[in-house]
C-alpha cells in the first residue's frame, strides 16, 4: 500500500507542475489585494455597537448617562472584569470596552480588537457625538484607543491569504486535477491496476496537503510572519487542508469535465471564502459565516497568528473539519467504487 | 473454459446497452464482436475490463469473479479504442508507473519497450507520437502483468493502412503466445483477418455465435452489411 501511494503522490504532484495548476498558490497575494479592495463596509456604522462596561468600575456619571440613553447608537453590556471583557470582545460578542483611565478625571480609555475598524470608528464617533450634546466643546471623553492587536494590516491579512491559499487549493486546483484524471480516463486506466481505491484517494490527500503547506510557508517566508504557536497552527493547517482537499476531490467527482469542475470549484470557493474573511469587519456576515467549514478554519488560524491562541481553545472546530474532510473522502471513494461520470 | 459470462446486464435506456447476455470462452480463443453502433459491444468489453459496472450478472475468468477486482485486473489487459496515457509523460514514465502497480520487475519494462519497437522513443512523451505509437504503449502497458485474457476495443479505428497491419501482427503474436483476445470492430477483413470465432450484438442482445465461415453467409451479417 506504501509503496502504491508514493508512486500515486510523486506521479500527482508530476502532474500538477506539468499542467502548471501548482502555479496558482504563487497568485495568492494578487487575489488578496483584489478581494480586500472589494470590501464595501458603508453600512456598518449605522448599526448599534456593543459596548462593554465594567460592573465595579466607577464611570463619571455624565458619561454613562449619555450612554444609556443613546440606545440607537449603542448596546450597553455588563462585564464582571476586564479579563471576561476581552474575552467576549475575541468572540466578537461586543465590539469595545470602556475603562476609567488612571488619572481619575472625566475621560475614559476604549478597548478594541482593531483600531483601524469600523467598530472602533462607530464608537469613537458616537461617543464624540454624545459628548457635544452633552458637555458642548471640552476635552475628548476617550482619552486613548488600546487595541488588542498591535500587528500592522499586513499581519492582520495573513490570515485571510491563509485560508485564500488553502481554499484555492480545495476548490481550484483539487477539482480540475480529479476531473481531468477522469475526463482522460486515466483514472479508469489506474482502476485496471490492483491500486485501491482508497490509496488513489489518500494521494490525492497528500497532494492537496503538500500544496496547502508550500502555500503557506510562501506567504510566511515572502511576507516575514512569525507562525505563532506552530504546533496549534501546524495541527489546523493539516485539518484544513485535510477537509478542503477532501471536498475538493468530492467535487472533481461529481464532475465529468475540467470544465465544469472549474466552475463547481469557483461556485463553492466564493461562499466558502468571503464569508469567513470578512466575518471580522461585518456582523452580519459573523452572524452567518459559522455556516461554512472554512469559518470554522479561518477562526482558530486568525487567533493562533494574530491573538496567541492555542489549538486547546478550538477543539470543536478541529474535530469538526476533520469530521467534514472524513465524510467528504468517504463519498469520494464510493463515487470511484460506482465509477461515477467516467 | 477460461472465460464465463453469465447473465450480464447493463441498461442504460430501453434500446441502448446490454440486455441478459451469457457466453463461454475457452482459452487460445479469438473472438470478434461486432454490430452497429450502440449495439453494446462496447459496453461488453468495457464491462470486462473493469471500465463500467454491470446492472446484473456475473463474469468469471479462472475463477475469479469481476466483483473481486484487485484479482481480477491481473487476468484481465484492457486497450481502449482511445490510449489513456499520461500525456505529460515519457513512454518509459508510463510503463514504469503501472508495472509499480503490478509488482513486476523493471526488466519486463525492457522485454516490452523491445517487443513493441519502443526502444528508440522510450523518453519521449506520449503527448509527442503518432497514434499508432500511442496504440503500441497502449497495448504495451496492458501486457505488464501478462494477463491471459486481452481485451481490445475497436483496436485499429484511425489508424492508417501500414499501422493497422502493424496492429494485426501484433495482435497475432500476443494471440500465438497462448493468449485469448476478445475484441470488438466494425471491419469485416479485420474480422475475417484475425477472428476464429465470431459473436454478433444487436440492441444489447447476442443474435450470433460461431466461426466466420459460418458468420459470412449467415442472416446476421447481410443484416450488418448488405
Amino acid at each position: 500500500m506504501i509503496k502504491n501511494l508514493a508512486a500515486l503522490i510523486k506521479n500527482d504532484i508530476a502532474i500538477a507542475f506539468k499542467n502548471r495548476s501548482v502555479y496558482l498558490i504563487l497568485f495568492i497575494p494578487l487575489f488578496a489585494v483584489l478581494s480586500l479592495n472589494l470590501v464595501d463596509p458603508s453600512n456598518e456604522a449605522s448599526q448599534a455597537t456593543r459596548i462593554g462596561i465594567i460592573r465595579n468600575e466607577n464611570y463619571p456619571f455624565v458619561i454613562m448617562k449619555s450612554i444609556r440613553s443613546a440606545d440607537k447608537l449603542f448596546i450597553v453590556a455588563m462585564v464582571k472584569s476586564v479579563e471576561e471583557g476581552i474575552n467576549k470582545l475575541k468572540a466578537k460578542e461586543l465590539d469595545g470596552i470602556l475603562t476609567k483611565t488612571k488619572n481619575g478625571a472625566n475621560t475614559l480609555e476604549l478597548l478594541v480588537l482593531k483600531k483601524d475598524s469600523f467598530q472602533t470608528l462607530a464608537i469613537v464617533s458616537g461617543l464624540t457625538a454624545l459628548q457635544r450634546s452633552a458637555e458642548g466643546k471640552s476635552a475628548s471623553w476617550i482619552l486613548d484607543i488600546k487595541p488588542l492587536h498591535e500587528e500592522g494590516i499586513q499581519k492582520h491579512a495573513l490570515p485571510t491569504w491563509v485560508l485564500m491559499s488553502v481554499l484555492i487549493v480545495g476548490f481550484i486546483i483539487m477539482p480540475a486535477q480529479v476531473a481531468e484524471e477522469k475526463e482522460k480516463k486515466l483514472l479508469l486506466g489506474l482502476l485496471q491496476t490492483p491500486m485501491r481505491e482508497i490509496e488513489w484517494v489518500f494521494a490525492k490527500l497528500f497532494l492537496g496537503m503538500i500544496l496547502t503547506f508550500t502555500a503557506v510557508l510562501l506567504l510566511h517566508v515572502m511576507g516575514g510572519f512569525d507562525f505563532g504557536d506552530i504546533p496549534s497552527y501546524a495541527l489546523f493547517l493539516a485539518a484544513g487542508g485535510f477537509c478542503f482537499s477532501s471536498f475538493g476531490i468530492l467535487l472533481g467527482f461529481l464532475c465529468g469535465s475540467q470544465a465544469s469542475a472549474r466552475t463547481l470549484g469557483v461556485l463553492f470557493y466564493l461562499p466558502f471564502m468571503f464569508p469567513a474573511a470578512l466575518s471580522d469587519i461585518s456582523q452580519k456576515l459573523s452572524a452567518v459565516a459559522p455556516i461554512f467549514p472554512s469559518y470554522q478554519f479561518y477562526q482558530p488560524i486568525r487567533s493562533i497568528l494574530l491573538e496567541g491562541g492555542k489549538i486547546s481553545s478550538f477543539p470543536m472546530e478541529w474535530i469538526y473539519l476533520l469530521l467534514v474532510g472524513v465524510i467528504a473522502c468517504m463519498i469520494s471513494i464510493r463515487l470511484m467504487k460506482l465509477r461515477w461520470l467516467m | 473454459m477460461q472465460l464465463e459470462v453469465r447473465g450480464l446486464t447493463k441498461v442504460y435506456d430501453k434500446k441502448s446497452g446490454l440486455h441478459p447476455t451469457s457466453f463461454k470462452v475457452n482459452k487460445g480463443e479469438f473472438i470478434a464482436i461486432v454490430g452497429h453502433n450502440g449495439a453494446g459491444k462496447s459496453t461488453l468489453l468495457k464491462i470486462l475490463g473493469s471500465w463500467i459496472l454491470p446492472d446484473s450478472g456475473q463474469v468469471l475468468v479462472d475463477g475469479i469473479d469481476l466483483k473481486n477486482r484487485l484479482a481480477f485486473v491481473k487476468l484481465v489487459g484492457f486497450v481502449p479504442e482511445t490510449p489513456n496515457l499520461f500525456d505529460f509523460f515519457s513512454v518509459e514514465y508510463n510503463l514504469k508507473l503501472f508495472a509499480g502497480f503490478f509488482q513486476v520487475p523493471s526488466s519486463r519494462i525492457e522485454e516490452i519497450l523491445k517487443e513493441f519497437d519502443l526502444l528508440p522513443f522510450r523518453k519521449k512523451r506520449i503527448q509527442v507520437l503518432s497514434k499508432g505509437l500511442k496504440q503500441r504503449v497502449s497495448i504495451g502497458r496492458s501486457l505488464l502483468a501478462d494477463p491471459p485474457v486481452m481485451l481490445f476495443d475497436e483496436p485499429t479505428v484511425g489508424l492508417d493502412f501500414e499501422m493497422t497491419k502493424e496492429v494485426y501482427r501484433l495482435l497475432k503474436s500476443i494471440h500465438a503466445r497462448g493468449k485469448t483476445i476478445i475484441f470488438t470492430s466494425h471491419r469485416p477483413e479485420e474480422i475475417r483477418t484475425l477472428a476464429t470465432r465470431i459473436l454478433v450484438l444487436h440492441q444489447g442482445n447476442m443474435v450470433f455465435d460461431g466461426p466466420p465461415d459460418e458468420y459470412f453467409g449467415s442472416k446476421a451479417y447481410k443484416d450488418l452489411y448488405l
